[in-house]
């Protein structure tokens, strides 16, 4: 006896044409997303560009960003520092006077984060930005990427060849890669970054 | 090298004796019998420093309590003569730990501080370690659990909140260790001061019937309370070698 | 290419639209949600992100006025700590005190005034502003003040000391009302009336407990809940383990095992209200031995001729040879402490029974020195007593009430609905008063049946400071601050009084513009006194000095040179205590005490107090009644079943847990729960075993002898889940409790210096 399953699969053909085009669909809905979309930069309530301030001003991070040697996080600076430089500098343009808006309602600038680290690590900018870290090579550049010329902050991460990685999250290898090319002391243990 | 024998190969390196003394601290507690009252300071201490949740009435029957540090008691005798002994129960930080050889995943190991952790983000949930912990001070999350708003703005940043499926338990507040450690760079020494940290529990005791320190310092106020002699380790004979000693009750009439 | 029908193409195009839309939010879904930083508008001087901000202030969780850290991160509070420079606690803290961020942080909070809008108890109420609400008081009180009715208004609080209860003083008084009360279920009236009796001082002394060897402890919790736990716990630690060469050894005389009878190392079980019996028998034994060669020996001699061993033995129950074996050690053992109070003092002969224990300590010479009973001197600022209202002033008031005398009521932090038996009637009478006022932060049982609720901020908001009453030796003060910023539209409660008082015209005796402004200037006059450790010439660095430490202390102790009024020893006698309803009808006594966790039921709102096991029988989340197991048995009951306890006023009804460590015919119920409002974490949870107390009293002080009501006990037949803590309640040879004998003591050196003068 000689049965063929052809019969049955012919069949099935345009329901299998629907679900092939169904999932080919799926991918380009989640590429256009992922490319398109991808919240790797996102758009702040007010333009405010690295490249102009870290870069062609060359102010030092740590004018603005005041807590990243004594404290686990860097700081947001207050709204009042940048009122500080503002109030003489560039005034009329539009984004200055979005800033002054908030400064005369009293509001805090809603930033959205774009560098963020998942809730069971413990990282302190404190020790990172040290005077031993420093004498290591290690600058803010080396994990945020060069901030300094970009207009708007992008999630950039680093290869183990040093290369930058635009749209590439922070994962545990860049940390790792790090405190073994340095030999952190206990750099490998799990609860010296795990909370 | 397979998987297998880096994993037993490390495994033996970490049980050979005089391992842990090429390292910095072996940290150690004692607790004191003859002091403690069994208020549960400590219990409610634990729980504002750790993020420990509220299980509730119906969960709490169910056995699915979180402490990490408890008050157990034992009643010995029968009226008139009759006796309640307490004792505090928290993760031993056994250097010869049941519960790390049983970890399919080593979210639980030794680390080289002498203490035995637990990686909430490694971890799978198999609770294998919770049962062959001897001393029954593993905690399971068994649901998410939920803070009534505001409650959750007194969580500690320093403290990860466990998700459902998550193994946890005590740590010797390491969070407070890690930033002793930190503050003693800052100062530029090379070790933290004896008596510079203390995990919660600790620092409450009305009774001062914990103690806390490197056991490494002879001179440290836990290596002097580790050798009084009515220093004792619960479930001794299972040779886990805890790293929490016992000073033992006085018992005498008045 | 095949031909393609339109009906197909369709198809294919809806499922590739379809199947890129899921793409699309497929991704999206997996996405880390976007968060804010959130800056500054201008940076807070006092804390940066990410660094911890430590205050220091004052525990108000009970009355002991512990010094407390309070650990703040973006001004947010995250921890609790003891003020190491404080010296009630010193450091350390008690599972209370542990508590405090969830009073703060706690979700049944009052957010902001409101105004009963249905019947009284409806729980229907509408916001109002605090304008209105201030207002609407005012107004009242000014109609009354104007028609010399100002005694119609009555001012209710906790007890409160410091600054905050001179403010009450002035405020009532500027009314023309004589009505300020304090009411505390756990205030130790009779206490304070053996003290004066015996000391006569209306202070309390100074237990040094720390420097004793030898501890008689009749009825006091003094680990669990008696006055200060924390500081007790302390000198219990260094008596016990913390010297070289003494172990101090502890004895509790009291009918159920509480924390501290746990802790002890004899546990002596006297049937209730005989603890003063006993302790007179103690003293007959010291005179006939001879221990006591006072120049009023005689007298004593002859006072006490009626306490002899054998026959106190036969009234209390403890053996004669027990008694002698008690009265030699503790004469013998130098210092040695007496201590009496919780359910010893709470019974018809409460003040005679701590006369007697007084009278102890002064018969083998323990007054006044280190070790013993250390007499306190004048404490630096106002204290509260003299207001402490009692049962008997609770029965005046509700009288007065009922008569319609009372027009206003202002009610602050205290409960009687709930800490009051329902046989005083309190309740009622609130019925009668045309206006009720309460100043509490959360919806309590009383502020239930408030019109107007002005709600106060938590103590972690507020301004204040405390004065610790008993003092620890010498005068202590510490000022409270605010460790985080209001949450809710609450205000603190002497800026509540002042803002009634600005209204009502009262400035030449209240000028301050707000709280804080009273405490400074209060602080101004300790700061132009003179003394105490931070000596600075202007007050703005005193105050700095002083906030930053937290507390404040001058290194003055008091001369004590004691003489005993011989009048005094004339009145020295207990009668045997009274208990309501016949024994044959209520076969039991009802030994209620307060909750180690829960306290009078203040913390009963406090989810972490909830879920914390009670210290001795492991159970959470309720009530239950402890009996012997022998009467268990007797009743044919076991753990978990329901019986009704019941006696003349009252009955409720609670699971049975099996105790070991109670006599057998009395029965025992911690207070804390019962609550009918109080929050979604108190409410609806067990019961409340004062509601059912008789209304007997302590005839001299007026107190209520809560220790004195007769129960009968009646099997449901239903049973109960017990919510508690698993494993066995006995080791079974698994030795994981070790015990050693009383030889080896050695010089454990983890010892901390006990004495801590603040710097």
């Amino acid at each position: 006896m000689n049965v063929s399953i052809v019969p049955g699969l012919r069949a099935l053909r345009p329901a299998a044409l629907v679900g092939g085009t169904l999932f080919l669909g799926l991918l380009v809905g989640y590429w256009a997303n992922a490319t398109w979309y991808p919240g790797t930069s996102p758009e702040q309530p007010i333009e405010f560009s690295h490249r102009i301030h870290a870069g062609e001003n060359e102010i030092p991070c740590m004018y603005c960003h005041t807590q990243a040697r004594r404290s686990i996080s860097a700081g947001v600076p207050s709204v009042s520092k940048c009122v500080g430089c503002h109030k003489e500098i560039a005034t009329e343009r539009p984004q200055i006077r979005k800033l002054m808006s908030y400064w005369q309602n009293e509001e805090p600038i809603p930033w959205i984060k774009v560098h963020d680290l998942p809730d069971f690590v413990h990282f302190t900018h404190k020790r990172h930005v040290s005077a031993y870290a420093r004498a290591a090579g290690i600058e803010c550049q080396t994990c945020h990427g060069p901030v300094e010329t970009m207009d708007r902050i992008r999630v950039t991460s680093r290869a183990i060849d040093g290369s930058f990685q635009l749209d590439t999250p922070w994962e545990m290898g860049l940390c790792l890669n790090c405190h073994r090319q340095h030999q952190v002391e206990h750099g490998t243990d799990c609860w010296t970054c795990h909370k | 090298m397979s998987l297998l024998d880096r994993f037993t190969d490390g495994w033996r390196k970490y049980r050979k004796p005089g391992y842990y003394e090429e390292f910095d601290y072996h940290w150690a507690m004692t607790i004191d019998l003859d002091k403690c009252t069994g208020c549960e300071a400590c219990v409610t201490a634990c729980q504002a420093e750790n993020n420990l949740p509220i299980v509730g009435e119906k969960a709490f029957a169910e056995g699915r309590e979180m402490k990490w540090i408890r008050i157990e008691r034992y009643w010995e005798g029968e009226y008139p003569d009759v006796k309640l002994r307490f004792i505090p129960m928290l993760c031993q930080q056994c250097d010869s730990a049941p519960c790390e050889t049983v970890c399919p995943v080593s979210a639980t190991y030794h680390n080289q501080d002498g203490l035995n952790t637990q990686i909430y983000n490694r971890c799978i949930g198999t609770r294998s370690c919770a049962v062959y912990c001897p001393y029954e001070v593993r905690y399971f999350n068994w649901n998410d659990h939920q803070w009534d708003a505001p409650l959750e703005q007194q969580l500690n940043p320093d403290v990860t909140v466990r998700e459902k499926g998550v193994m946890e338990k005590c740590t010797f507040c390491i969070q407070r260790i890690r930033q002793a450690k930190d503050h003693a760079k800052d100062d530029g020494r090379r070790r933290v001061r004896d008596g510079e940290v203390q995990p919660a529990c600790v620092q409450t005791c009305p009774a001062n019937a914990l103690v806390f320190g490197d056991r490494k310092d002879p001179n440290s106020q836990v290596s002097r309370s580790m050798n009084d002699p009515r220093a004792y380790r619960v479930l001794e004979e299972l040779n886990t070698d805890p790293s929490v000693v016992y000073l033992k009750k006085v018992d005498a009439k008045g | 290419m095949p031909n393609i029908e339109r009906r197909d193409f369709l198809k294919l195009v809806g499922a590739g639209s379809v199947g890129v839309g899921a793409g699309f939010y497929l991704r999206e879904s997996i996405k880390h949600p976007m968060e804010h930083l959130i800056p500054h508008v201008v940076a807070p001087e006092d804390f940066s992100t990410g660094i911890d901000t430590w205050y220091n202030t004052v525990c108000s969780m009970c009355a002991a006025g512990c010094g407390i850290s309070v650990r703040t991160r973006e001004g947010r509070v995250k921890k609790i700590e003891g003020n190491p420079s404080h010296p009630v606690s010193q450091g350390r803290l008690c599972a209370l005190g542990q508590a405090g961020p969830q009073v703060l942080y706690n979700p049944d909070r009052l957010t902001g005034p409101l105004m009963q809008t249905g019947e009284r108890g409806s729980g229907a109420f509408a916001q109002i502003t605090w304008d209105e609400g201030l207002s609407k008081v005012a107004d009242r009180l000014d109609l009354l003040r104007a028609a010399e009715r100002g005694n119609r208004v009555c001012l209710l609080s906790q007890g409160v000391r410091g600054h905050l209860a001179q403010l009450f003083e002035r405020f009532v008084d500027q009314l023309g009302s004589e009505r300020l009360l304090h009411y505390d279920f756990d205030h130790p009236h009779t206490l304070y009336a053996a003290n004066q009796r015996f000391f006569g001082e209306q202070r309390l002394p100074y237990y040094d407990l720390k420097n004793t060897r030898y501890l008689l402890s009749f009825g006091a919790d003094y680990l669990g809940s008696w006055i200060s736990p924390v500081h007790h716990s302390l000198g219990f630690g260094h008596s016990r383990q913390g010297r070289p060469d003494v172990r101090g050894r502890f004895v509790q005389i009291e009918p159920r095992m509480s924390l501290s009878g746990a802790a002890a190392d004899e546990w002596i079980a006297a049937r209730p209200g005989t603890e003063g019996l006993l302790a007179l028998a103690v003293a007959h034994h010291i005179l006939s031995k001879g221990y006591y060669q006072g120049a009023d020996r005689a007298d004593w001699i002859a006072v006490l001729a009626g306490y002899t061993t054998t026959e106190v033995a036969a009234q209390t129950g403890v053996p004669a040879e027990t008694i002698v074996r008690l009265a030699d050690a503790f004469a013998q053992t130098q210092p040695s402490l007496a201590i009496g109070g919780g359910s010893a003092g709470n019974h018809s002969n409460g003040v005679d029974t701590l006369v007697a224990v007084n009278a102890l300590n002064y018969l083998v010479g323990n007054l006044g020195k280190a070790g013993g009973l250390v007499f306190n001197p004048e404490p630096a600022g106002p204290t509260t007593h003299p207001h402490q209202a009692s049962y008997r002033t609770m029965l005046e008031f509700v009288e007065d009430a009922r008569r319609g005398n009372i027009e206003v009521l202002i009610v602050n932090g205290t409960n009687p609905v709930f800490t009051l038996p329902s046989a005083a009637g309190f309740a009622e009478a609130l019925a009668e008063i045309p206006l009720i006022v309460s100043l509490s932060s959360f919806l309590d049982e009383t502020t239930a049946l408030a019109d107007v609720i002005l709600p106060s901020h938590t103590y972690l908001e507020s301004w204040g400071d405390d004065f610790p009453e008993p003092g620890v030796g010498f005068p202590v003060g510490a000022v409270s601050q605010p460790v985080a910023s209001p949450l809710y539209d609450t205000r603190a409660t002497g800026d509540i009084i002042l803002g009634l008082a600005q209204r009502l015209d009262m400035n030449d005796v209240l000028p301050w513009s707000s709280m804080e402004d009273c405490i400074k200037d209060g602080w101004r006059q300790i700061h132009e006194r003179g003394g105490g450790d931070v000596r600075t010439e202007s007050f703005e660095s005193f105050w700095r000095a002083v906030l930053t430490a937290g507390v404040w202390g001058e290194e003055t102790h008091r001369e004590s040179t004691f003489t005993l009024d011989k009048s005094v020893i004339a009145g020295i006698g207990v009668q045997a205590p009274e208990f309501s309803g016949a024994s044959d009808d209520y076969p039991f006594i009802l030994h209620p005490y307060l909750s180690t966790t829960l306290h009078d039921g203040r913390a009963a709102n406090l989810p972490w107090l909830q879920e914390l096991p009670d210290p001795m029988t492991s159970v959470v989340y309720g009530s239950w009644v402890e009996m012997n197991p022998v009467t268990a048995k007797g009743l044919g009951l076991t753990e978990g079943d329901l019986v009704d306890i019941e006696s003349p006023h009252g009955r409720i009804r609670a699971p049975v847990y099996v105790y070991p460590a109670i006599m057998p015919d009395v029965i025992a119920m911690p207070i804390g729960q019962g609550h009918a409002e109080y929050g979604r974490y108190a409410r609806n949870r067990g019961v409340n075993p004062i509601e059912i107390l008789s209304p007997q009293m302590e005839p001299q002080t007026g107190s209520l002898a809560s220790s004195a009501t007769r129960v009968k006990i009646t099997a449901t037949g239903r049973r109960a889940e017990l919510v508690k803590t698993g494993g066995n309640s006995r080791d079974l040879g698994r030795n994981i409790v070790q015990t050693t004998g009383a030889g080896q003591h050695s010089a454990n050196l983890n010892s901390i210096p006990i004495t801590v003068i603040p710097s």
